[in-house]
């Protein structure tokens, strides 16, 4: 048998209140790209952070080509050959592409040890051409793409001279289709060469396009490995949530009521033109858009954050005036923001969490019942199943989809009966997504009317009764449940999109 | 671990080694340890200072860290929102001096001289908060500039003589009244009424942190800003009340300060700005907000005053204090930090 490039054996890590790995063992060999799926707070992004030397590890042992090593810090995971691809955080956008590739490592010129410009351009370009990375090394970083800072990451690695592992933690989340598409072509190309990847996604999908084996995580513990084609999609999700999943998403037929929201020619100069709909109690409506079609933009200028510039705002037929979020509250909306760190106080317990939009009802005379508000906590956290060890915790210790229950939450405290959803299931894993989608379903079933934007086909066109297409800051299109296939909704989000250019 | 000098320190570390601890334990015993040894040399210095164990000293003490408590209340209030407020010392002396100018050369009643006083704190407290939320200007900035501004006002305000003066006493009324004295240096029931009134705004403090949904906007506000303004909250006007707070608080600390020295000079409270931001940082309130309270730093300022008082009293020179109790400061921010890495 073949000695693998690393083996992980029995490895241990835990946070306060979370045992994030538990004797984990894994193992990687030479030319492999080993994926690693699992629910959020599955332990696979504790891995990738003791592997890259950002975390220490409590116990376990780590042995690269049969060799143990101990590892340090980043700079000494570098040392060993092991890179983490950053997902854009690390390069400096001020400097050139060259520069970042050999950031901190500039070759030097004798004797005043003043940067070899030459040299530094000439190596960078050819680790660029090596894999196939047509970017011109003098470019500045501010000036390229999401998918090219990535690749350029990428080169950052390659920079070392023994590069051997090659650790990704959700590389595609910022990236469109063509851009993946690059970025699989590279890893390809990056794993003739001899070289190992680890491979973390929340995506089944690209895990079977890319990967050669499958581990499974869950709760801290490693579930097992297949190799992929053995990994039907069934069987990876089994492993994932401990149970089969009959509904992935569950659609009930909900009886809608009255009209609660209108929108007559919402327009935000330069962003959003002329919008115009209408919701119904019990109706979830799914707003659909690619990448900059506007769809945080439409949920910001109607929950009061950025100004809209004309148009009219119907709540139950009255029209109202949202120039701050405190209105919109007060009018009854509810905004689930796409990124979970603007929507929570991750420092403060949950009970002050879920109060914080509806205070005044927990208060007499400006002070707080602190009483009611820990009751009124207490039952949302058994509601809505929040997993948490005491009903004081931190919210910035719970997992993701538990967080974004503590979200959900501090809008049904606040009463809102018209919720804006921004991308509820981003970042989260698929056990917690369903319960999410359940959610919603029970929201809507409460008489309440919701907006959901989202960028997934699949969740769109399951859940939504109606869909919105949006592109270019415009609605482009509708569809009725049932009646669009993800073809349509692709087509008419990016056929706009040309028209414009 | 390859020198050791002692043999008691070589068999700590073999203890703590047999032990099995893990480095982050060791890291966190080490922290605990030194944290023992200071308090040791601290109770030390304290109980073998000359009179620091006299009913005098103690009234002394307490009389004179009250404006201190009541400024580190202000600080701390600011601070939880993310804010800084560089300004409480100017304030203050600002404050002082206008309610002893108003009483001894406009001829105003002592209350109302007070009441004067203390609006022109929370005012003042507001022109930095407007600058700071509706101008743009970073608050470390801003009340930089504030604080530089309101002592050039109080030195004009005063003409950079202590009020009242032997310049002015001969045709203007010499002394300040009782009651502002009483203020200062008075007693109730054998309390001084100083530390009492510091007391008092330590439990208003407190209750507006805990209990307000003010107190929960300043929280919201310093823990992430994003997320309190999607939550209804108004950010700008709980930023700039936190600075009307902590002039009116200011203002007040001024008053007292001018009651105890009997006089009011527009230099007075010198470097309060850093005992204050010091208290708050020893009481264990974030220096980046959100996470926090009254309480802690009430006792931080009850550390700096007995600290400050015991080196008086072990007669260490006037500038070596200084060199001391900044490197105080930074000794505590830093043992913070490690705590905060590897504490839990």
């Amino acid at each position: 048998m073949r000695t693998p490039l690393l083996q992980v054996e029995a490895i241990d890590k835990s946070y306060p209140g979370v045992h994030a790995l538990d004797r984990v063992d894994f193992d990687l060999y030479e030319g492999e790209v080993h994926a690693i799926v699992g629910e959020n707070g599955a332990g696979k992004s504790t891995l990738l952070k003791i592997l890259s030397g950002a975390t220490p590890k409590d116990g376990g042992n780590i042995f690269i080509r049969g060799h143990k090593v101990n590892i340090y810090s980043p700079q000494h995971a570098r040392q060993l050959g092991i890179g983490m691809v950053f997902q854009e955080l690390s390069l400096i956008p001020g400097l050139s592409v060259a520069e970042n590739v050999f950031l901190g490592r500039w070759p030097r010129r004798k004797p005043f040890g003043t940067v070899d410009w030459p040299q530094l351009f000439a190596r960078a370009k050819d680790i660029l051409g090596n894999l196939g990375v047509d970017i011109d090394p003098k470019e500045h970083v501010s000036n390229l793409g999401m998918a090219e800072r990535q690749l350029i990451e990428i080169a950052k690695i390659f920079s070392l001279e023994n590069a051997q592992i090659l650790l990704f933690d959700e590389p595609t989340s910022s990236l469109s289709d063509a851009e993946r598409e690059r970025l699989f072509d590279i890893i390809r190309a990056v794993k003739k060469k001899g070289i190992g990847i680890v491979y973390v996604s929340h995506r089944l999908a690209e895990v079977y396009q890319i990967s050669d084996r499958v581990s499974v995580f869950r709760d801290g513990k490693k579930i097992g490995t297949l190799s992929v084609d053995q990994a039907d999609e069934d069987t990876v999700i089994r492993m994932m949530v401990g149970r089969e999943l009959k509904e992935k998403f569950p659609k009930i037929k909900i009886q809608q009521g009255k009209e609660i929201l209108r929108i007559r020619d919402m327009t935000v100069n330069g962003r959003l033109y002329h919008l115009n709909l209408s919701l119904h109690q019990g109706e979830i409506l799914g707003v659909f858009g690619l990448v900059g079609a506007g769809r945080t933009e439409f949920a910001r200028a109607l929950f009061g954050i950025d100004r809209i510039d004309s148009g009219e705002i119907f709540v139950d037929g009255a029209k109202v005036n949202i120039s701050c979020p405190a209105d919109a509250i007060k009018s009854g909306l509810g905004f689930l923001t796409e990124n979970r760190q603007d929507g929570l106080l991750m420092q403060l317990a949950i009970p002050l969490n879920i109060t914080l939009p509806n205070l005044r009802r927990f208060s007499q005379f400006g002070f707080l019942q602190i009483n009611a508000e820990r009751e009124a906590a207490k039952k949302y956290v058994k509601e809505l199943n929040i997993d948490t060890p005491k009903l004081d915790q931190r919210v910035g210790l719970l997992s993701g989809g538990t967080q974004q229950k503590v979200a959900l939450a501090k809008w049904l405290c606040s009463q809102a009966k018209i919720l804006i959803l921004d991308e509820p299931t981003r970042g989260i894993d698929v056990g917690a997504k369903v319960e999410v989608y359940r959610l919603i379903n029970e929201l809507a079933k409460q008489g309440a009317g919701v907006i959901m934007l989202s960028s997934e086909l699949p969740e769109v066109l399951a859940l939504a009764d109606r869909i919105l297409v949006m592109s270019g800051g415009s609605f482009v299109a509708e569809y009725e449940h049932g009646q669009a296939t993800q073809e349509d909704l692709l087509k008419s989000a990016i056929v706009k999109l040309k028209k414009l250019n | 671990m390859a020198k050791r000098n002692s043999k008691f320190s070589v068999s700590v570390w073999e203890w703590i080694r047999v032990q099995g601890a893990s480095p982050k334990q060791r890291i966190r015993f080490l922290i605990w340890a030194t944290i023992l040894v200071v308090a040791v040399a601290f109770a030390y210095f304290v109980l073998t200072a000359p009179g620091f164990l006299t009913l005098n000293n103690a009234i002394n003490m307490s009389q004179r860290s009250a404006p201190d408590i009541i400024l580190a209340v202000a600080q701390t209030m600011v601070i939880l929102t993310g804010g800084i407020d560089l300004s409480v010392g100017a304030v203050a002396a600002f404050s002082g001096s206008l309610a002893a100018v108003a009483f001894c050369y406009w001829n105003i009643p002592i209350w109302p001289a007070i009441l004067l006083s203390l609006l022109a704190g929370a005012a003042l407290g507001a022109v930095s908060g407007l600058i700071i939320t509706k101008g743009g200007v970073p608050d470390f900035i801003a009340t930089l500039g504030t604080m530089t501004t309101i002592r050039g006002l109080a030195l004009i305000l005063t003409g950079g003589l202590p009020v009242p003066s032997h310049v002015t006493a001969v045709t203007l009324k010499a002394y300040l009244p009782p009651e502002i004295i009483w203020l200062g240096n008075g007693f109730i029931l054998g309390i001084p009424s100083s530390i009492l009134i510091s007391l008092i705004f330590v439990g208003i403090g407190w209750l507006i942190l805990t209990r307000t949904m003010f107190g929960r906007s300043i929280f919201a506000v310093g823990g992430n800003k994003t997320a309190a303004a999607i939550s209804g909250i108004n950010v700008q006007r709980t930023k700039t009340l936190t600075y009307v707070l902590s002039g009116l608080l200011a203002a007040l600390a001024g008053v007292i300060l001018t009651g105890r020295m009997n006089s009011a000079n527009a230099l007075m409270a010198d470097g309060a700005e850093l005992q204050s931001i010091a208290s708050v940082v020893i009481g264990g309130t974030n220096l980046f907000g959100g996470e926090g309270g009254v309480i802690g730093s009430f006792f931080g300022a009850i550390i700096m005053a007995i600290l400050r008082n015991v080196l008086n009293l072990q007669n260490v020179h006037d500038f070596a204090q200084k060199v001391f109790m900044g490197l105080m400061i930074i000794g505590v921010v830093l043992f913070d930090q490690l705590r905060r890495r590897y504490g839990r």
